[in-house]
This record gives structure tokens, sequence and C-alpha cells, in this order.
């Protein structure tokens, strides 16, 4: 093996789990500390922690590509793995790493540029007949275009910012009458939004699946694709849950999925690990929509699946070795899903509710495995994302794993923030999640995120006159967690100060 | 005082959603479902902290914030708000709230901490319920502020590029 030291330039659960390979492979890791989290979790795993608490930059560490191919420099590493988010999908990053005869655990610089650029992606894409949404390549400039273009596609279309994302300056219209007025709204929210009223138009597909396929590729020009993962369960793209498989898939459409996958990934010599996006339809027509160059955070569902340890085969291939196993072998076994147990207030529309994690316990189950990088006492801060813990669990089948799911999450205790845990606790028992008739509308369309039983409101209703009763009406009193941190009842102070 | 406290016999303890749950005085610690009583045990343990035990399941609670007769408790990772009343109290709010008619001012406020991006509309405009009004970044999220209620937009506090802190005012709407 020609690594044998590698720095982790990430944070949190994943630097964790990608230290736990490591260690497994007997590779040494390096990680940062940061003066943001100087006890987090994820440095206990670390044969050697470097220090960057002192570090004045007005940019995090994590983004920081010089000073990280610095501190690789500076303590041996042989090799840089990026995680997910920060510089993961930075082909500069990449790039960087590599003059410095760095390894990236990664792809190449240019299969990241190349996939991360929506318009080279797509010209590549259909350079290689991979069937997308169809729409018109290059802007639009005027409704009478914008008709044209509209019922050669067919109804329903999409109009969307060329410069823009997340929702802004896009509408949906289903019929040439809407056509003139929508592509003036759209214009309108472009220019105000990004400055930019130009928009194209793109064939809508209408509540459509998010089916995801992993991939692996080595240098040697071999893919294979493990299957696909099923991520339909999102709240304004943020993912929630994934499963794997999809019940939406028979073994003809997992084939033909796969193979397409894998043909995009050659388009461009990926290797590594790598994520193929599409839409799929009711009619079961699938739509590509990008590639991820980097490990998922929801690769541990295809891990259970297929037995395959993702980082460690990133490791490998990294190293320059060869798969050792061809599409034949890959077999997909049983089910898993995974929830993204988040410090969100579900009763405010999933807001981050960052804050000191007092109390935490998660199941040990042995169809459970829990990828975490907080402990009691750690905090939720607001610099990084939200994530507590990812609750995964197996199955033999869907019904079975879903079972297990519901048996897991009654055993999740966290206390201090608030969590995403009435979320899938209704999520599980839904009729329509449960039947896996869902598509990535299903949160959208939800009245409420959570529910409850009109016991537990009664206990809760118990509770508050109990604390009620204690204060005003009785000598005695009683401790129950309070959020210190947030507003503090001057009254029980009064009350805890004079009882000393 | 005393004599006052000995004459409470019962209390209403009111969600947010109006719904009323009463209770005897002194307070039994068990709640009746059919015609069985089942036992309600708080308790506390460095592992958990405190919980309701309940029917041989154990319950995370919390207190958030607790204001003279108004709790809000977290039950099991889910927040509920309550007003304990004593039937005096109660009584007075009854009259209070006939008098008062229905609230035809509905106050949007910054459910947490963070930055206006942007405010969606404009003092006049009409809003439906729903409708986002205004953006507020926090943890790097993006996060629209929904109009609580269908109606006329009265005054507009939030100011783009602005922090906000938790339960600041952002739109005032004046209910249809």
């Amino acid at each position: 093996m020609k690594i044998k030291r590698i720095l982790i330039a990430n944070r949190g659960e994943i630097a964790i789990r990608i230290m736990k390979t490591a260690r497994k492979m007997q590779i040494e890791t390096v990680a940062v500390k940061t003066a943001v989290e100087p006890n987090a979790l994820y440095l206990s795993f670390a044969d050697t922690v470097f220090d960057n608490t002192e570090d004045s930059s007005d940019i995090p560490v994590f983004l920081d590509i010089d000073k990280l191919v610095d501190i690789a420099l500076k303590t041996g590493a042989d090799s840089v793995h990026p995680g997910y988010g920060f510089l993961a999908e930075n082909a500069y990053f990449a790039e960087k790493c590599l003059q410095n005869k760095i390894e990236f655990i990664g792809p190449s610089p240019d299969a990241i540029y190349k996939m991360g650029n929506k318009t080279i992606a797509r010209k590549i894409a259909m350079a290689n007949k991979i069937p997308m949404a169809s729409g018109h390549q290059g802007n639009v400039s005027n409704e009478e275009e914008a008709v044209k273009i509209a019922e050669k596609i067919g109804y329903p279309v999409i109009i969307k910012a060329a410069s823009g994302g997340g929702g802004r300056g896009m509408r949906i219209v289903r019929k040439t009458e809407d056509m003139e007025k929508m592509f003036q709204i759209a214009g309108k929210e472009a220019e105000k939004a990004f400055n930019d009223p130009s928009v194209f138009i793109e064939k809508y597909i209408e509540n459509p699946k998010h089916i995801e396929f992993q991939i692996l590729g080595d240098k040697k020009g071999n893919v294979v694709h493990l299957g696909e993962r099923e991520c339909s369960i999102q709240r304004k793209h943020q993912k929630l849950l994934e499963e794997a498989p999809s019940g939406a898939l028979n073994e003809k459409l997992r084939t033909e999925m796969g193979k397409i996958a894998v043909q995009i990934a050659r388009a461009v010599g990926y290797y590594s690990a790598g994520t193929v996006e599409f839409l799929l339809d009711s009619e079961g027509r699938f739509y590509f929509m990008e590639m991820n160059t980097r490990i998922q955070v929801e690769h541990p569902v295809t891990e259970i699946i297929t037995g395959l340890d993702l980082i460690e085969q990133q490791i490998r291939i990294a190293n320059g070795e060869q798969l050792r196993f061809t599409q034949k072998d890959v077999r997909l076994e049983g089910w898993a899903i995974e929830c993204r147990i988040n410090a969100e207030d579900v009763q405010a529309g999933f807001a981050p509710d960052p804050g000191k994690i007092e109390k935490l316990s998660l199941p040990d189950d042995k169809y459970v495995r829990v990828d975490t990088g907080i402990q009691a006492g750690s905090a939720i801060v607001s610099s990084y994302d939200s994530m507590i813990a990812k609750l995964i669990v197996r199955g033999k089948d869907r019904k079975d794993a879903l079972q297990n799911c519901k048996k897991a999450l009654d055993k999740v205790w966290i206390k201090g923030v608030k969590t995403t845990l009435p979320f899938f606790r209704m999520l599980v028992r839904h009729p329509k999640f449960q039947s896996g008739n869902f598509t990535t509308a299903f949160i959208e369309n939800l009245d409420q995120y959570h529910s409850n039983s009109e016991y537990e409101e009664m206990l809760a209703a118990w509770l508050a006159t109990k604390l009620f009763v204690e204060e005003n009406l009785s000598d005695e009193s009683i401790n129950i967690d309070f959020r210190n941190s947030r507003e503090f009842s001057p009254w029980l102070l009064n009350k805890r100060i004079s009882q000393f | 005082m005393a004599n006052d406290k000995l004459q409470i016999r019962k209390l209403h303890t009111l969600s947010s959603e109006n719904r009323k749950f009463s209770f005897s005085l002194p307070l039994r610690h068990s709640i009746k479902i059919g015609n069985r009583n089942y036992e309600v045990q708080l308790k506390q343990d460095d592992k958990y902290g405190t919980y309701i035990l309940w029917k041989n399941r154990k319950y995370p609670v919390e207190i958030i914030r607790s204001r003279q007769n108004k709790y809000e408790i977290l039950f099991n990772d889910i927040s509920y708000t309550f007003t304990v009343e004593t039937p005096f109290s109660l009584q007075r709010m009854k009259v209070l709230s006939k008098q008062k008619g229905k609230a035809d001012k509905e106050v949007v406020k910054a459910p947490m901490p963070g930055k206006i991006i942007d405010v969606l509309v404009r003092e006049g405009s009409q809003v439906l319920r729903g409708e986002p009004i205004v953006i507020l970044e926090a943890m790097k999220m993006q996060n629209e502020i929904q109009s609580p209620v269908s109606g006329h937009v009265q005054k507009i506090t939030a100011r783009p590029n602005t922090n906000v802190m938790k339960d600041d005012i952002l739109v005032e709407i004046k209910v249809d």
C-alpha cells in the first residue's frame, strides 16, 4: 500500500467513518482541530491531530485549499480524503493535491470539473445519448419561441432561470395560454433574484422519484454499479431518508439504469466512488439529472445491501489497485433505511435548532448501524450542518427493515435540541410511505410533519399541570430538565435559589 | 392566600389549539383511559435526565420555557404549549375573550435567530395563507417564513440584510 497516512479534510461523522476504515486497513490518519469545536468526537479517532485552533483566517479551514495542502505536507500525509461537502467536489483542490504529490482520494480533477458544471455535464450526456428531460439548448428569448419549444417537447414544461437555482425564477407551464404570463413572471423573478433575466425551457417531469445509482470505477477503466438508492423523501432538495434498494425498480429497470450510470461515468473517465442521479417518472421512464463526484451522506445503505466498504474501495482505487470484482459479482441482499437525525424543529418547518446535546442514547441492536460525530455534551453549532446522527437499519426485506426502523427510532434519546425524530416516527407509520408509492412531492403534500397520540398530549398536559401545582400550590419542588441556555424562567430561578 | 389554595379543586389545562384537559386536585399520579387508571411516574437519572414512565415506556420530557401559568413542554421530542387555569381564571378568560372578539391582527415573528435575506411583500400587499413573505437565513439554510393567515400586510418591521433574534416581530398582517 502506497497510501500510509491520510489527512481527513473534514469533520463530524464522515471524518470518523473514514478513520474507522483507515484503522482497519492499518493506515494512519491526521485530523484537524478547529477553534469552533476543539473537543469534537472525531479528533479522538485520529492518530495525529493537527491543532489549527490559532488560525485567524476568515475562511474555515475545511474550505481553505492552501492551508489544507500545507497541513498535509507538514504532517507527512501522503493522501487527502475530502469526505462530503466542503471541498469534496472542488476540482482545483484535487488538482492542487496532485501537484503537491498528495493523492486525492476521489476522482480526477477533470471528472470533478466536467460533472460539476451543469452545461458541460448536459452536453456530455447528450453526446452519449443519455436520456434527459428534453429541453432546449441555450436560452429562450421570447414567448413565441417558448411556445414553439413547448409544443415540440410537449406540456407540461418548466421555465428555469439560466443563472439560477433554489426554485426562484422557476415556473411550470401546463398549456399554451399560460405561457405568455409565466414566461414574463419567470424572467422578472430571475432578473430580480440573479440580475439576469435569461431563462431556458425543459420538459417538466411530473411527480418523479429521485433514484440514484452508486458507481465505482478504478484507474484501469473498470466501472461497476452497486445498485440504486431511493431518495425521494426530501424537502427543498435536502434528503431526509434514503433506502436501498428502491421498491420502484424491477431487475430489468435496474439493469437498464445501472448500464446508463456506468456509461456516463465512463464518458468522463471516472474513477473512485460516484453517484449518478436520475428522475424516474410514474411510467418507468428515467432522466439523467446530475452526477455527484464524492462519497455521499447516504452511502451506508448501499454498503449494507452490498456488503462492501465504500471508503475502503475509494482508498484502494486511489492507491492504484484494480477492482477485485466485476458487475456479475455484485449481489444486492436485504433492505436498508437511513434516517438523518438532525437538530431541526419539525414543528417550525424544519428550522435548524442548534444547541448543546445534553443527553444522548442511541440503539445498539444488531439490525442498527449508527454513524455519528456527536456525543452527550457536544454542541450542534450553527457554522456547520445540523446533523446529529445517521440511524441506519437493516432488514431482510422492506417490511422487516421498516419494522426495525420503528423500533430503533423509539430507542433514540436526545435532549437539548429539537430533532427530526417526530418526523421519522410519523413517516414510518404513514400508509403512503409504507406502500412505497411516493414521490419527491411527498413532504410538501403533508399537512403536518409529525403526529402524536392523544395520550401523549394528555401526558404533556398532566406535566404542565404538575408544574403549576408545584410552583403555585405546594411547598415542594421538582426539578425538570430545562433549556437553561435559552430563556430562563425568573420564577423557577427564584424558587430554586430559595431552596438553598 | 392559604384559603385560596384550599378552594381550588380542579385545574383546566388548555393546549394552544384550545383543547381542554381537566385535572382534579390534589393531582393524582395516574391517567384514566376507559375504566382503567394508568400510573404516571415522573423520574430522573443521569443517563436520561427527566422522563415520564407510563405503561412501561420512558418518554423524554423537558421544559422549553415557562412563564406564569404558561408552559412550553417537550414531550417525546414534540413541543406543546399549555396554559393552566383555575376555575376562576378560566371564567375570567371567557368573559375577556367575549369582550375582545376575534383577533384581527396576526403578528409574524422570527422562528429562530438569523439574517433577513429578503422581504417578499410590501405594506398593503394582499397575502394568502402559506404564501412566503420573508426569507430568513439561519445555519446557512434559507428558510421561507410563510404567512399564517390570509390578509393584508399592515406593517413590515423586517429589513433585508439585518440580523434578528428569535421572536423578533417581522411582519404584521391584518386578517381578512
